[in-house]
């Protein structure tokens, strides 16, 4: 296999600059849409967060109406920053490990207008009180038969170059990408045509949402995450992934157990009962993918402690993957039997998807692209103290959400459950903890406008043009970027 | 792993979920029967159905579309998965004098009318399953209607002693008009400035018919009933 891929790294070393170059519009694209999109989310997260504690707070504007602004801000944060990341992740990647370039650029791009434009039309049709209800699901329900059209157009173009790869080796970063790309229109397709064009109980609509909500994380974001992970931790470090067979064994725990989570939201609801329960089960047996994963990849990274605090992808990816372990671990605290009752209508079920989505997924994209983006555009990063700022204040913001909206969420669910002390006990025990989520978001926010800035200036193309990568401290002995070399090489060699 | 491995996997561990936790119960909970009253057990015959008058579906898409369900719950769990069945009227009424025990947890037909149970995200607020009957009560020897009470609240939650209140009021579904003479009628009896009335929209108006037909106050059959001091009709 060493031979194998070998003789194609010789036979073409100006590959990997020819798939940058015809990816570059492809990726700049949904990379900085996507972190528009976040500033968006974010600004609609603040605004909705202060309500929930402040009711007065904008309270004449009508679009703005809590239900209306939270919606809006988890639909942007899903689909406007999470999935454009994913994509741009995506493909590169895809192509990279491949070894193919992009043949159709412009579709993709065509396609991720659309994909902008329904996300566009879905929140303006949230806020105009056009909103379905359907938590996570809420845009118009035209929309989603476009954005899973567009998806389909965008992500073809990956898998035509996996099946016409040369050489057999596949790495276990596209083992992930390849789910994830199965898995997430076969769980948006069932949801959506299941709710809303089928005739269902209205009950089961109410299940197959949380079931929805559930594996579009742990089946789309988790395995974008982690496959980026696995390609980024070798890959900076020059060393091979830590064990194979335990990486192997990561994916098809997840494969296994992902698509089991979600329904135990409706503990207590007249369905059949065996659904939350397995839902419980599932979610709390999510720690062992996670745990491998993050022992796997932190066991490849140790000991470079000088490329760990040089590297801001590095950096990044630590903390994604300190996050989708803090993640399995909630999931199994919130799931047992006995704290069920307390987290089931609490804020600690929106603590585990910002967990998940910012705090594993985001940091993990932003990785990718501190990454990818110097590659594609040729120019380095121009402020190693933007890079800082937005670590810091990300890190920061991101601990102090999941120990208000999980902690927190944890005492109000208590107070809920005293049913013979007054609700306003169980109402007001929230505020000050919202409080916290409030300022922690506006901390999120200063850390995602240095980065969108950042973003766009590398977009016009204002980068620095240098050899030498943005480094987060001065003197480092050990090439931060890695050896520019292919994945497989540096799997080889050690193999 | 080859490729074709790998895709059986992936279509063998997704396939087996999908079908037994998603396409058969969703199958089966569509052709959910009817239950009949008997006459050993409840006294009576007929088929159940829960009648909600009022205009159900029209107003759960305005509670829909309104993120309602962000903060308040429609679900009364059984004792093994929470308290909701003791909070003070959630479940339904205490036993007092004047009314009967009406208090039971949810059944698959109380969203009968709906297109999507709103089971709702968390508890900011309190449970709604039985607020049409609970504000029948707050009314009861006022000259308030429930109506009134309703567009009230959305108008001011805040109003009266409940500052602390987290419910958000709805500007959106009032209009200021200008009246003339002794005004339309239908205004609310609010703070309006000079020379101006609020009247509700049809849209709220809606709502607040949604609200009022959710209540639990209707004799379940035996078979749905959970209490666990039930009796049998022919043991009364
Ligand atoms: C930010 C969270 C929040 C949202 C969103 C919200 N509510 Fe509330 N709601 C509360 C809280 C907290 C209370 C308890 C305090 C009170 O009675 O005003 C409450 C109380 C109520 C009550 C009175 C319940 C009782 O038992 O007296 C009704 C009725 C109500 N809300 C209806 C609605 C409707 C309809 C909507 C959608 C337009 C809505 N709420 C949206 C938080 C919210």
């Amino acid at each position: 296999m060493a031979t194998d891929s070998d003789s194609i790294q010789h036979a073409d070393p100006d590959l990997r600059p020819a798939i940058d170059r015809s990816l570059r519009h492809p990726v700049m694209f949904f990379f900085t849409s996507a972190a528009a999109w976040l500033a968006v989310a974010l600004v609609l997260g603040i605004i909705a967060s202060a309500k929930s504690h402040a009711p007065e707070f904008m309270g004449n504007i009508g679009w703005l109406l809590y239900g209306k602004s939270q919606a809006a801000h988890l639909n942007t944060l899903v689909y406007g920053w999470g999935c454009q990341a994913a994509f741009g992740i995506i493909i590169w990647l895809m192509a990279r490990l491949s070894r193919k370039e992009c043949r159709n650029p412009g579709t993709i791009l065509v396609a991720g207008h659309v994909w902008n434009f329904a996300v566009l039309f879905g929140v303006i049709g949230i806020l105009s009180g056009q909103g379905t209800g359907v938590p996570w699901m809420e845009f118009p329900s035209a929309v989603w038969p476009v954005l899973l059209i567009s998806y389909v157009f965008i992500m073809v173009g990956s898998v035509v170059q996996f099946r016409c790869k040369e050489g057999g080796h596949t790495y276990i970063s596209q083992w992930y990408l390849l789910g994830a790309i199965v898995w997430f229109p076969w769980v948006y397709a069932t949801s959506n045509l299941l709710i809303f064009t089928f005739d269902g109980h209205p009950l089961m609509d109410a299940a197959i949402n949380s079931w929805f909500k559930s594996t579009f994380i742990l089946l789309f974001f988790v395995p974008v995450g982690v496959g980026a992970a696995y390609y980024l931790a070798p890959k900076v470090t020059g060393r091979p992934v830590h064990s194979y067979s335990l990486a192997q064994m990561g994916f098809w725990a997840l494969a296994v157990i992902g698509p089991w989570t979600g329904m135990q939201k409706l503990t207590g609801a007249p369905i059949p009962q065996f659904l939350p329960y397995v839902g419980a089960a599932a979610t709390v047996l999510f720690f062992i993918p996670a745990v491998t994963v993050a022992v796997n990849i932190l066991k490849t990274v140790s000991g470079h402690n000088t490329t760990i605090s040089a590297s801001p992808t590095l950096r990044f990816m630590i903390a994604g993957i300190i996050g989708l372990l803090v993640l399995g671990s909630i999931g199994v605290c919130l799931n047992f039997p006995s704290s069920i009752k307390y987290a089931q209508f609490s804020f600690a079920g929106y603590g585990y998807e910002i967990l998940a989505m910012y705090g594993f997924f985001s940091m993990c994209a932003f990785a990718t692209m501190y990454f990818v983006v110097p590659r594609i555009t040729r120019r380095e990063w121009l402020s190693r103290r933007f890079i800082r700022w937005h670590f810091y204040l990300s890190i920061y913001g991101m601990s102090t959400i999941v120990i208000c909206t999980i902690g927190g969420g944890l005492l109000q669910g208590a107070a809920q459950e005293y049913w013979n002390m007054p609700w306003s006990d169980a109402a007001t025990r929230g505020y000050a903890y919202g409080w916290g989520t409030t300022v922690s978001w506006l901390f999120i926010l200063f850390a995602n406008i240095f980065f969108l800035l950042h973003l766009l200036l590398m977009w016009a193309r204002l980068g620095r043009r240098s050899q030498h990568p943005t480094l987060l401290s001065k003197h480092t002995s050990e090439s931060p970027h890695g050896p520019e070399g292919d994945i497989d090489e540096i799997q080889a060699a050690n193999a | 792993m080859t490729f074709r491995i790998f895709s059986l996997g992936l279509l063998g561990t997704f396939l087996w979920p999908w079908l037994l936790i998603i396409v058969v119960p969703y199958a089966t909970m569509q052709r959910i029967e009817r239950v009949e009253f008997n006459e050993e057990d409840d006294g009576r015959t007929g088929v159940y159905a829960p009648a909600r008058p009022g205009r159900v579906a029209d107003g759960a898409k305005v509670y829909a579309a309104n993120g309602c369900y962000a903060c308040h719950t429609q679900l009364i769990r059984p004792t093994y998965a929470g308290s909701d069945v003791w909070r003070d009227d959630w479940a339904g009424m205490k036993k007092t004098e004047s009314n009967e025990e009406t208090r039971r947890e949810t059944t698959v037909y109380d969203y009968d009318g709906e297109s999507f149970a709103q089971i709702g995200l968390t508890r900011t607020g309190p449970d709604l399953s039985n607020i049409g009957r609970r504000v029948e009560s707050y009314v009861k020897g006022t000259d308030t209607t429930d109506e009134e009470w309703f567009l009230m609240h959305l108008y001011n939650p805040r109003g009266g002693f409940k500052y602390w209140s987290a419910c958000p009021s709805g500007p959106q579904f009032f209009d200021v008009k200008k009246h003339y003479g002794q005004g339309n009628g239908g205004g609310l009896a609010v703070q309006a400035p000079e020379g101006y009335e609020v009247l509700p929209s049809d849209e709220v108006r809606a709502l607040v018919s949604y609200l009022i037909s959710l209540r639990k106050d209707d004799t379940v059959p035996y078979s749905l009933n959970y209490r666990a001091d039930k009796k049998r009709a022919i043991e009364q």
